[in-house]
Order: structure tokens, then sequence, then C-alpha cells
């Protein structure tokens, strides 16, 4: 009686029926790498195995293997089943760091069910709960005038310019020294921004007043005059603007989740003991 | 498939917070990319990268799959196989993920386990016992992957095509599952891709497949793999046009690593050995448009026995030109130089033109990384190895051998933090960036991301360098295009270079010219046709620019970009033309001079480099050919 009790219990717990799905997965693939008896000596190539050798070579060449070439694909498969069966004689295929490798594989995918497309609420969710990293940056518009290479214009003429620009005496396109960067950018994103000027550029962007020319803002490229016209605050994204990587995210992080708790299922029926650990 | 994949990553992803890898262009949204009217922009891209799906990566301890290897590409932090945190100076804008075929996954499928296992007595058992050993006999046991590879050793069981099929099928369909989920038209370019891996007796015969298409074309055909055919890329175009004219679909094929494979990359024959005939010269040319030339395995632009007198030749050379990629074929031979390096092949394609009436070689240029850690890394003081034994962390990386199939000496020095690809396209999408390649308007760079606009034409006017860029469009070709006619007189260039803001200043501009003279013989001239300092810098008598100066601070891994220009811009026009030559026309531009990697590696872990490391080194950007065909 207490037998059964014990028996009924096991078959109850979800550990069990996830390893007896594991087994069963586990069979099937064992059986279907080959359908043939790796024990016996006798190999047949049968008409569903010429027919997958056909399959596979219609598929990369869009057309059927001439009788020359499948001969060649049934010796081959011939060769590959004889080394098989040879290896597993041999115990090849135990303690095999790769095999070993495979089967931890396996089974962390064993461990996780199919994660269901997500919700647009649970999108949102997901989104509100991560703010900054799907935030639009903030943006600019701005005129630039490129004054030469660091050191190639002195202090007081580069103060000189700017006085110029801002008492209206002198145009940007007059001022500025010869290079295929815009005058102007209009709603211009940070990344973008760097993409073209370099990062040292954007970092100095951020403390200027806007509405007056100032310098020198250094680039990439040298040194610069610059006049901020308007900043465009960062805000936060519409889950449209970024639902791709907002799905990839979501889905990333589910699954890491699954696998923690399915480890974690497995690890509390082990008891570990490490030397030197408490 | 799919979850397994996933999971690998769960762990990076977790630690990934903060990045700001999308919303930060306020106008960005939705996937509705508009085109520009002409390529307006450049992109910014790697075409060749390793995950844990290669087998020798995995084999190498890489442990980061296709998802980590996409959100790294687009800026994100990772966690590196070896620990350390990495993350691009600035994101790429398009990847093509491209393990290799054969093999694929050998080590990863589970229902396969007792195949993989099947390696042949001779090294099996010291397999074994030299994965448990240590890292370093794990690498040894992927040298000799290779190795086998190269020398046709690996049974059927590991390389033959039908025991891959199903464990391909897998990974083939789950690689175009996460492509599709990363691949954001206007803000990211995820390709669909693989790399074609024959290597008969060493030579490195291997091209990256990348696909103009989603996966749901892409996946009713599965990776080639070479071993059918022990690497008759004719065999490849056969299965290229069969995919196109089933699906309506679009492939290309980029060779690599031309410089070790022992002259048989440009080799003046068909595989077989019999002789390049036009309809072999169409067909390569149609499927083999851009060739990659710039890598972390060196450099195969040029060589300077084929080269005497270009004094920039040796980049990247040193340690690659002395045999082929296994060391199997014996030390290379200098007559094998002109099937292994670009710029010959350029020239070989322009004789072929004559002798055949078509030219198998008729490429532009890439760089990518060929990195086997899924991280596209190619800056000097970001470079995260060739393969997870020598990423960033690894203080004694630069001074290891690396034995890779090999017996002899290669060191980690020798490799390169090398390159990407450039693409002049209408949008950051699919379609577009692969129609750039296609139509070969794009160029190579050994990492840094300078600006360069090439266009051939023989309407150009002196002022016309004021709008080049819808001058050079509206009067002329772009870079990869044609030029013929002209009523005899030479063709002029539009060309402008602007530096990487994050990078050096620029040194020079060059023009590299090849031609076929009277006797049917291609020759070639470099021309400087535009430099920084060029009040006091002046080309001597032997004809050379004087060096500009080198002015990097070992101990600190700075250099003066004073000494070099922002941005040089010209118009040339051939001085030594004859209409009756066929000939092409490349854009060469040159850095100041700046630190390797080492040397960046040198300062972090306070190590002394030996002499013979090259500490100093002048970064480049090979663009396409413009070429000249003689009316006819």
């Amino acid at each position: 009686m207490a037998e059964t009790s014990w028996l009924k219990r096991l078959l109850k717990e979800p550990l069990v029926h996830f390893l007896g799905g594991a087994l069963l997965v586990f069979a099937f693939f064992w059986a279907t790498g080959t359908n043939r008896d790796p024990t016996d000596y006798t190999i047949n190539i049968d008409r569903s195995d010429i027919e997958r050798l056909q399959a596979n070579w219609t598929q990369n060449f869009r057309r059927p293997p001439s009788a020359e070439e499948l001969n060649g694909l049934v010796d081959q498969e011939i060769t590959e089943e004889i080394y098989y069966r040879e290896a597993l004689r041999l115990g090849l295929d135990r303690g095999d760091p790769v095999i070993r490798r495979r089967l931890f594989t396996k089974m962390r995918f064993l461990g996780n069910q199919e994660v269901n497309d997500p919700t647009n609420a649970e999108l949102q969710k997901w989104m509100e709960g991560n703010p900054g990293k799907y935030a639009l940056s903030s943006a600019y518009d701005l005129q630039q005038v490129y004054l030469g290479q660091i050191g190639a214009m002195a202090e007081t003429d580069i103060a000189a310019a700017a006085e110029q620009l801002n008492n209206g005496s002198a145009k940007p396109a007059n001022l500025s020294e010869p290079i295929s960067l815009p005058l102007a950018l209009k709603a211009a994103g940070t990344q973008a921004i760097a993409r073209q000027f370099g990062e040292r550029f954007v970092q100095a962007l951020a403390p200027l007043k806007t509405g007056k020319w100032v310098g020198p803002i250094p680039s990439g490229f040298g040194q610069h005059l610059v006049k901020v016209d308007k900043r465009i605050p960062g805000k936060p994204a519409a889950l449209e603007d970024v639902r791709q990587a907002v799905t990839n995210d979501w889905r990333a992080a589910q699954t890491a989740d699954q696998e923690k708790k399915s480890l974690d299922n497995l690890r509390s029926q082990y008891e570990i003991r490490v030397a030197g650990r408490e | 498939m799919r979850k397994a994949l996933l999971l690998a990553t769960c762990g990076v992803a977790l630690a990934v917070s903060g990045c700001k890898y999308v919303g930060d262009d306020p106008n960005g949204s939705g996937s509705n990319v508009e085109n520009t009217e002409y390529p307006e922009q450049v992109f910014w891209g790697d075409t060749h990268l390793h995950t844990d799906v290669s087998v020798d990566a995995y084999g190498f301890g890489n442990r980061l799959d296709q998802e980590t290897a996409l959100r790294f590409a687009r800026g994100e932090e990772v966690t590196a196989t070896k620990g350390a945190k990495a993350k691009l100076s600035r994101p790429l804008d398009f990847l093509v993920i491209s393990d290799h075929s054969d093999a694929m996954g050998a080590t990863k499928a589970i229902k396969e386990a007792p195949r993989i296992a099947l390696l042949g007595d001779e090294f099996l058992l010291r397999w074994h016992d030299m994965l448990n050993e240590s890292d370093e006999a794990a690498l040894q046991v992927t040298a000799e992957l290779i190795d086998g590879a190269a020398n046709g050793t690996l049974p059927e069981s590991v390389t033959g095509p039908e025991a891959q099929t199903e464990r391909t099928k897998e990974l083939w369909e789950a690689h175009g599952e996460i492509v599709d989920e990363y691949n954001e038209p206007g803000k990211f370019t995820a390709f669909m891709g693989y790399e074609y891996t024959p290597m008969p007796g060493g030579d490195n015969l291997h091209r990256v497949v990348m696909f103009r298409d989603g996966a749901d074309k892409a996946t009713t055909v599965l990776p080639y793999s070479s071993q059918g055919f022990a690497g008759n890329p004719e065999k490849l175009w056969e299965h290229m046009a069969a995919y196109e004219k089933d699906t309506g679909g679009k492939m290309l094929a980029m060779p690599h690593n031309s410089n070790v494979s022992n002259g048989r990359m440009f080799e003046m024959q068909k595989y077989d050995g019999s002789p390049i005939d036009k309809a072999y010269a169409e067909t390569r040319a149609k499927y083999e448009p851009v060739v990659e030339v710039t890598q972390i395995k060196g450099d195969s632009e040029a060589h300077p026995f084929l080269s005497p007198n270009d004094e920039f030749a040796a980049f990247g050379d040193a340690g690659w030109d002395k045999c082929n990629l296994s060391c199997t074929g014996g030390d290379t031979k200098p007559e094998q130089y002109a099937g292994s390096y670009a710029r010959e092949a350029l020239k070989r394609g322009l004789e072929l033109m004559q002798t055949v009436g078509a030219n198998p070689f008729k490429f532009g240029m890439i760089g990518s990384t060929d990195s086997h850690t899924s991280l596209a890394t190619a800056d000097e003081d970001n470079f995260f190895g060739k393969h997870s034994q020598n990423e960033l962390n690894r203080e004694d990386r630069a001074m290891q051998p690396q034995n890779l199939g090999t017996r002899r000496g290669r060191f980690g020095w020798h490799y390169l933090s090398s390159g990407y690809a450039a693409a002049w396209a209408t949008s950051n999408s699919r379609e577009a960036i692969f129609d750039a390649f296609q139509r070969r308007e794009v160029y190579a760079t050994t990492g840094p991301r300078m600006t360069v606009r090439f266009f051939g034409g023989f309407d150009f006017a002196e002022g016309d360098t004021e709008n080049l860029v819808s001058t050079g469009y509206e009067k002329g070709v772009p870079m990869g295009g044609d030029l013929s006619g002209g009523d005899g007189e030479a063709p002029k260039f539009l060309i402008s270079a602007m530096m990487d803001p994050e990078s050096a200043s620029l040194d020079r501009v060059q023009i590299v010219k090849g031609w076929v003279d009277a006797s049917g013989k291609s020759q070639e001239e470099i021309y400087n046709v535009s430099w920084a300092d060029a009040e006091n810098r002046n080309i001597g008598a032997d004809g050379k620019l004087a060096p500009v100066p080198n002015t990097v601070n070992l101990t600190k891994g700075e250099w003066d970009n004073a000494t070099g220009a922002p941005e040089l811009v010209t118009l040339w026009q051939d001085p030594d033309f004859d209409a009756s030559q066929n000939a092409f026309y490349y854009v060469r531009v040159l850095e100041i001079p700046t630190p390797t990697w080492p040397v960046y590696d040198a300062l972090k872990f306070g190590l002394t480099l030996p002499d013979d490391v090259i500490k100093v080194q002048q970064e480049r950007a090979y663009t396409s050919p413009i070429w000249y065909t003689p009316k006819a």
C-alpha cells in the first residue's frame, strides 16, 4: 500500500513527467538518428533512404541526381553507416566532452516551453519597466562652422569670428573652412550627430545655451563654432517605434526566466557537496 | 531549436542594461523604409562573422550565439566568452553571420552526437584527452580539425553533406528566424548567410555567401557545403543559379583570404585545371561581384613581390605570406603570389578580358572581420581577437603562437584588427545594401570608418569638386562602375576622402591603375593624387611622395592628427592614358601612422613587445575599381 502511494506520488511529480518526456524525446532522436540497428552487421539502404538522398540533392541543385551521382551518394551513406556503427561498438560516444556539452544543451532546450507571442499589454509593460533602454535620445537644430584642425586658428580669432556671426557681420558659409560637413542640422539625434562629427562633439553640445554662436567646440576633425537653435529633449518611445527590439528583449528574458526555473527544479533534487564550500 | 539558441544568450541578455541601441533616431519608425534618390549615406557592416554554430569557433571555446552577435553588432554591451565586457565604440549598420556550412553545428547537434565522434582512429583518442586537458589542447584539436579538412582526412561522417543535412536544416532555420527578428529596415540590417569553406590541400578557397532574401526564401535551400565536390566553386555557382531561378531570390558569394590560397583563389585556370572560357568568366563575375580583401587573417590587396614599386604593399602580409591556410602545401613559392592577391587578380582579369572576352575577376572590394568570437570588432583599441582563446583579456595573446592547423610560425600579433565593409546604399535595408554589393558600390577599410567617394567620367571639370556627389552621379559612374567611350580622351576622376572622426587624419589618397599593354601583359602604376601638408611634401625624383611624419607615442598610444588632413578632395585625370587599352582604377586612402593593437595590449598589461612585432601602421581604405573598356 505504502509502495503504491509512493509510486502514485512519483507519477504526479512534474519532474518525473519532465524527465520521462526528456527520455522519450531523447529516445526518439536516438532512434531516428539512424533507423537501423547499430549492433547489426547488415546494412540495408532501402527505398526511403534513397528517396531522402535524392531529396537532399534536389534541394541543393533543383534537379535530381544522375545515376552516377546517386551511386556516389549511396556509397557515402554506407561508409558513414559503417563508421557510425564501429564507433558505437568502440564506445567512442562515451566520455566525450563535446557530446557531454551537447547533452547539456539539449537538456536546457527541453526545460523550456515555446514562448508565446507577447501581447501588446505585455510589451507595453516590459517597455515601461525598462524606460532608459528605449527612450528616444535628445535631438538638435544647430548650425556649425568648421575652423580647421585644433591649433590652426588663434583663440582671439575664434572669439572674433564668433562675434561676427553673432552680430550678423559674417555669414557661416564664408567663415567655414572647406569640409564635407553640413552647415546646418535639423532635428538631428545625438547618434546621427556622433556618426558625422564624432562623440566628442556631441558631448560638448549638452551644456551649450541656445541662440548664440560659441566656440571652439572640438570634433574628430578639429574645432568648430556652433549655434544651437533648438534642443529637442529625449522622451520615452512609443511602442510602435521600438516594437521589434522590445519583443526581442522580452522574449530573451522569458526564456532566461524559464531556464532558471527549470534548473532550480532539477537542482533541488540534488545534494551537492563541494570541498571547501560551506 | 530556436529556444536552445536563445538559451545560450540569456545570461548575456540579463546582464545588458542601459543600452540605447534603438530609438536614438527621433524620426525613425516602422518598417517602411524610404530610399533616397541616389546613395547618400555610407553604411558600415561586417559580412563575415562566426558564432558558436561554427565548428571551429566552438572548438576555440566560443560560447556566444547568433543573437548575442546581432546584439553586439547593433551596439549593445555583451559579455565575451572569456568574461570581458564587450561593446563597439559605434554600432554597425549591417551584419552577415556567416557560420561555416561544412560541418555546420557538428559540435552542436545532439542527435548526431555519436556520429560526431567518428573521426577516424588516428587522432580520435588523442582528441578526447586533449579536449579534457586544457584550453591550449582544445585549441590544438581545432587546429587539427582545420588540418584534417585541408588534408581531406576527416571522415565522411563529419564532413558529408548528407550526414549534416538534418542538423544543418535545424540550425539554418534557427538562423533565419533570429536574423529576421533582428532585421529592422532603416535601423539595422541582418542578412542571412554562411561561409562555404573548401580548402583543398590547405589552399583557402573560402567564400562568404549572402542572401538578399529573408528566411521565407532562403530556408528553401540549405547552406551549400564544399565537401561533396572537394571545393569546386562552379558547383556553388550552379547551386546559387538554381536557387535564384527557383525562388526569384538573389545570392552572392565573396571570396576571402586569397592570401593563404597558394595562388589558387585567382588562378588562370578552372578548378579542374582546364582553361578559363567565356561562360566561366561571366558566371564567376556574376556570382562573385565582391572580394573581401582585408580581415583579421591578413590583408590581400597587394604584396611587395608583385608590386615592388609600392612602398605600402606589405601591409598585413607578415606571417600570412609564408604558406597556405594550414601550411600543408609547403612554403608559398613566389610564383604562387600572383593568384593570391586582389590587385594582381584585377590585372589578370583584364588579360582574360582580352583573351576570352569576359573578365572573371571583375570584383569590388570590402573588408570584414572573420572574427570567430561572435564579436565584430575591428578597432585597434578594442580588438577581441581572432577566436575566443585570444580575446581582449588574455595578456600574452600577441606573442602566442597561432598554429591554426599549421606547424610553423604565425603569432598573435600577425592578426590584424581589420576590417569593415562600407556600402553606398539608398537605405539601410537588405535590398538596398545587397544591391550596392552587387553593383560593387562598396569599399574596404582596415577598421577606421573613413568616408570615401570615387567617381569616373569624361566630362568632369575643375569646379565639380564643389558638388562632388551630385555631379559624380550625374556626369559619371561611382566606384564599381564601367567607363567606355570618351573619344580617346583620358578619363577624369572625382575623389573625396574624409577621415573617421573617431580615428586618425589622412596621409594621402592614391589611385592604383592597372592596364594591359600592347603585348597583352598587365601592368600597374600608383599615383599620389592628393595629400596632407601639400606645401611641404613633394613627390621626389623617384616618383615617391615624402612620407608623412610618424607621431605615434608608444608609451601613451597617442598620435598627432595635425600632421594629416581631415579631408582630401581632388579631380584627377589619367596622365598616361591609352584609349585602346583595358584598364581599371581604384582608390587607396592612407591614414597617418597609428599604433597597432599589440601596443594597446602592452600599455594595458605592462608588457614589453619584442622588436619584430609591428607597432605602427597606416590604416587604409580600398575602393572598388572603375573599369575602362575601349569602344568595340
